[in-house]
């Protein structure tokens, strides 16, 4: 007790002294204060980014150094709550290997060379390259790939420039097809935060979604309350997730059929008549073309796919049926799996909609919208000249925002439609996390110009002509974060915490400069960053001062508002048969097709995330990486014990196409079947600035050497890959029990559809307000 | 007075390690070091009868457990480490050595040496925040609200309700059990798996301690005993052949 009291009394003696002595002494005591251990420190609100769930923490500052980050209680999202990577978040700012100053390559591209330079020469490079691209080849012959909060400021600069090629990360390799296949039936996105009311609801169902190893706070927060509760889980993985571990239904689907299950319980739900037929006639559209289309999609046809019992899974959907409307059927949220993605997530929202879990308490909650201001940048640029539409093959019809990537890609290395010679890079690691790696590099190598800008040496910053340090968002401003898919509806705030370290630049400010040399008119009339978010929140009646003390202001919610609803659709309904797909010629109704079985001796590669890592983002941070320095494969005990692979072995995997990486440990396991391995997601990164990071583990975005796009939304289908083990410079052999029986057995399930496309008149759905989600 | 407990809901627990890095932040806890630590069980198959398995899987969530007995303090040869009045075991760092006998004897791997300090450092359910009315920063931090801290002796609290009405337990063996008040609760197949996997270990005493606990102590205690015998052997003596006189 005696040390607790004199260390307390040296610190309060030293905070005292402090304070007297430092200049900004009236400042310093505005701030709340607390204890960090035993010492008094500064308390600043703001907005986490080690993730794109965005919670609103509080740092502890002492002495303008950040000595830890926790949650912001007021937050009505995480209420006080963060998960390790944002309690990581000190170790970011501090991180040793962080991009300090702008660097120019003078090596060769990829050798990893540089000459440090200032501010103004990185940006006379970067604009003087820039304008040489436009004389020859045109400003759409820039492409930009965006990931982040700030991503809107260089969109907007982008747009303004003249380029309409984004390769949106999170639309491409994440939600995009989900989302798609949400608007398609209700008109709207499931959103982000989801719109779930986990709160409420006595079912849950995961398909896609292994919430707990990803962890987005306040829905996790949720999800072990509602399991609290007594609320039932059937979690659809062929792995033992974290959440299979809590599952009432643990369904260990064969990997690639979870279309085929969901028809099986929309087929029970219609045959049993368990699907809320009073929502279904009041708001949905297409049911009598739905029932006729999942008639021969019985339990019994979808065992032979799924490998799932049918008594479960007729279980499982009578249980959703007597419960509804209080089911929660998660959406997910990286979607892009198949290339048969968002006739899947169309699948899901019917089932949402036959459930009429739909602006009912226990299934979708629904917005809560504020109005904000825009504070506008005039886009020049013609959409439909973007890389995708200028092929003029149609294809892809729903790709909403931005361009595929590999279509950006395609571009780059045929100069087909047209050539692309310039990459600006902002926040997107489109080494590790944009698929087919070795098509990227090839591309690369054909730029004139490749500028990246991000916190860390990430690996494309490996091949840059330039490489921008950026802020982290622990040192910067951003526009706020106004979220309406919560509840709570709430307007967070981002400011700095500490101030940049080295050289690192607020990503507005890059963005600002640009356009600035660029000698194109400046597009952000606001001013400073202080203006651009004040002008945002003027019509809510709050302002920067207000947020900054607060980090947070909620707004009451109308999570049910009053029936009837309307749908912003072509029909004004719940379209069970899409009138836009059939407008498109694309299958109006979700129907079966198979993807592509494992060849013989191959096992599907299957990839997710960790709790304590955010995609390649985090794997150098000191105490993420000590918890998870590597990833290990998931290899089921009976093939490991067949192969002869025992715990802790080092093995390497070996893809379809011969790509090779390793080596890496194996992982053991009852978890997971035999005819699939898994790998977290975000390790064996290139680029030696990254000490901690480098070669740690195996990247799947490797050994994803391929990819099949969603026909609807041109997103990358990614687990279409098949890898062998190879130990020993000697590939190891296994088949699965009955592997030729069972493949036999479902293609021999497959039912070919008759679905009708009916005429229809091309129809244009109603206008949308959309929230900017830049993250995944 | 307080006794206090933390009671860990392993249904609730995910395994995020939020609980790991926000006393890393709150201490300074070194690098490789750990004041609470979360291990994975791995999907287990257990025999459910009629040949079938079942899979379980679970996070152990480690940290000191301010056991009613605790072998740390005896196996202290300066007396730094020791009980409260509240039951939360400390250690002094004026007073330790940083001699590493507690971090033997602790039968849960709760203790470490901290490599600067040289000093001895463990969790103590961040008594200097409880002062000042926070809670214990894992706590504070936990996103699923699967670590509950409280006193045991308050009826009203919910570390109370678990563990009396909700049958909690602490991580034991029948060769080790020395009041653990670290609990664990939620589902009783995972509970046991967690002591299954991670049973505390034999305490090791160490030599002055064990020096002291198995060959000092009989020794005063024969001592003592045989002085007490000679003592009643004299009184005896005395009484039953009645006092001589002096000459």
């Amino acid at each position: 007790m005696k040390i607790t009291r004199r260390k307390f009394l040296k610190g309060t003696a030293l905070t005292v002294g402090t304070s007297l002595l430092s200049p900004g002494v009236s400042k310093a005591r505005r701030r709340p204060q607390t204890w960090h251990g035993r010492e008094r420190v500064e308390e600043i609100p703001s907005t986490c980014e080690m993730c794109f769930w965005r919670c609103g923490i509080i740092g502890e500052v002492k002495n303008g150094r950040l000595v830890r980050i926790k949650g912001n209680p007021l937050h009505p999202n995480n209420q006080g709550k963060i998960c390790a990577r944002g309690n990581a978040g000190v170790k970011l700012v501090y991180d040793p290997d962080r991009l300090k100053y702008p660097l120019m390559r003078v090596g060769k591209r990829g050798e990893g060379k540089w000459r440090r330079v200032t501010w103004d020469e990185a940006l006379d490079f970067m604009t003087g390259k820039m304008n040489e691209i436009r004389e020859k080849y045109g400003p759409e012959a820039v492409a930009l790939f965006p990931h982040g909060s700030s991503a809107r400021f260089f969109k907007m600069a982008m747009l303004h420039w003249g380029s309409p090629n984004f390769a949106v990360a999170s639309f491409n390799h994440c939600r995009g097809p989900r989302d798609v296949g949400f608007k398609l039936t209700f008109g709207t996105s499931p959103g982000s935060p989801e719109r779930i009311d986990l709160e409420n609801t006595s079912m849950i169902v995961l398909i896609g979604s292994h919430l707990g190893e990803n962890i987005h706070t306040g829905q996790v927060k949720q999800f072990a309350d509602a399991l609290s509760r007594g609320a039932k889980l059937v979690v659809v993985d062929p792995r033992f997730s974290t959440a299979a571990s809590k599952a009432d239904w643990w369904l260990q689907i064969r990997p690639g059929t979870d279309l085929a299950l969901l028809l099986a319980w929309i087929n029970v739900l219609i045959e049993k008549n368990l699907y809320d037929q009073e929502f279904v006639s009041k708001y949905t559209t297409g049911f009598d073309q739905l029932k006729r289309a999942v008639k021969d999609y019985t339990p019994e046809w979808a065992e032979k796919i799924t490998e799932i019992p049918a008594s479960i899974i007729r279980q499982t959907a009578v249980e959703m049926g007597v419960r509804k409307p209080s089911v929660v059927i998660h959406p997910g949220r990286h979607t892009t799996w198949y290339g048969n993605d968002t006739q899947r997530s169309r699948a899901i929202a019917i089932l949402v909609a036959l459930l009429g879990a739909w602006g009912r308490p226990g299934g979708y909650f629904m917005p809560t919208k504020h109005k904000t201001a825009k504070c506008p940048c005039e886009p020049e640029a013609n959409h439909n000249n973007n890389v995708c539409k200028a092929r003029g093959d149609g294809k892809y019809p729903f790709a909403e925002e931005g361009v595929p990537s590999h279509c950006v890609i395609e571009a780059t290395r045929t100069g087909k439609p047209y050539p692309i010679k310039g990459w600006i890079v902002y926040g997107q690691n489109i080494i590790q996390s944009v698929p087919e790696p070795q098509k990227t590099v090839e591309a690369i190598n054909k730029l004139d110009l490749m500028v990246v800008v991000d916190v860390m040496p990430t690996d494309p910053a490996l091949y840059a002509d330039l490489i921008l340090p950026e802020a982290t968002y622990l040192e910067r401003y951003d526009a706020p974060i106004v979220v309406s898919n919560w509840k709570t509806p709430y307007v967070a705030f981002r400011q700095p915490v500490v101030k940049p370290l080295f050289e690192a630049r607020e990503p507005y400010w890059i963005a600002k400069e640009f356009l600035k040399k660029m000698g194109l008119k400046d597009c952000f009339p606001c001013g400073t960053i202080i203006d651009v978010i004040n002008r945002t929140l003027s019509p809510l009646g709050i302002t920067t001062d207000d947020l900054s003390k607060t980090g947070v202001v909620s707004f009451p919610g109308n999570p049910f508002p009053e029936e009837p609803f309307r749908f912003k659709t072509p029909t004004g309904k719940i379209e069970l048969y899409s009138t836009r797909l059939a407008a498109a010629n694309i299958s109006p109704v979700p129907v079966y097709t198979p993807v592509e079985d494992p060849p013989k001796g191959f096992f599907r590669l299957l990839y997710g995330r960790s709790p304590v890592h955010s995609f390649t983002r985090s794997i150098n941070n000191e105490w993420l990486n000590e918890i998870m320095p590597e990833n290990s494969v998931w290899i089921n005990d009976e093939a490991a014990r067949i192969m002869g692979l025992k715990r802790g072995d080092e093995v390497y995997l070996i893809n379809q196409d011969g790509v090779r990486e390793g080596p890496v440990k194996v992982f053991i396991t009852p978890g997971i079947r035999d005819d699939c391995v898994f790998v977290v997601h975000g390790f064996g990164q290139r680029n030696p600035m990254m000490r901690r990071a480098y070669r740690k583990g195996i990247s799947d975005n490797f050994l994803i050497s391929r990819i099949v796009p969603d026909p609807e939304t041109g997103a990358s289908g990614m687990r279409v890959n098949f890898v062998k083990i190879e130990k020993d410079g000697k590939v190891l052999e296994y088949v699965p029990r009955g592997y030729e029986e069972r493949i036999k057995r479902a293609r021999a399930a497959f039912i070919k559809p008759e679905v009708k496309i009916e005429k229809v008149k091309p129809v244009q759905p109603a206008p949308q307000e959309e929230e900017e989600e830049e993250g995944c | 007075m307080a006794k206090y407990a933390m009671v860990i809901n392993v249904q609730r627990c995910v395994g995020c390690h939020a609980c790991e890095l926000a006393c890393k932040a709150e201490w300074g806890v070194p690098e490789d070091m750990h004041r609470t630590w979360v291990k994975p069980t791995h999907p287990t198959a257990l025999k459910r009868g009629g040949g079938l398995f079942e899979l379980v899987a679970a996070f152990y969530v480690g940290q000191c457990n301010h056991c009613d007995n605790p072998t740390c303090v005896p196996a202290c040869p300066t007396g730094a480490t020791y009980k409260r009045e509240d039951g939360i075991v400390v250690v002094d760092h004026d007073l330790c050595i940083g001699c590493g006998y507690c971090v033997d004897a602790c039968p849960y791997g709760a203790r470490y040496i901290h490599p600067e300090l040289k000093k001895v450092d463990k969790c103590d359910f961040c008594a200097p925040r409880l002062e000042k009315g926070l809670e214990p920063a894992c706590v504070e931090t936990c996103i699923t609200g699967a670590k509950v801290f409280g006193d045991l002796e308050d009826p009203t609290s919910e570390v109370f309700k678990l563990v009396y009405e909700e049958n909690a337990r602490g991580i034991t063996s029948p060769e080790v059990n020395i009041g653990p008040n670290v609990y664990y609760v939620g589902d009783d197949k995972k509970v046991d798996l967690i002591i299954n996997k991670f049973p505390p270990r034999k305490p090791e005493l160490p030599t002055p301690a064990s020096l002291f606990e198995k060959l000092l102590k009989p020794l005063i205690s024969l001592g003592v005993v045989a002085s007490f015998l000679g003592a009643s052997v004299a009184f005896f003596v005395q009484l039953f052949k009645g006092e001589e006189k002096f000459e």
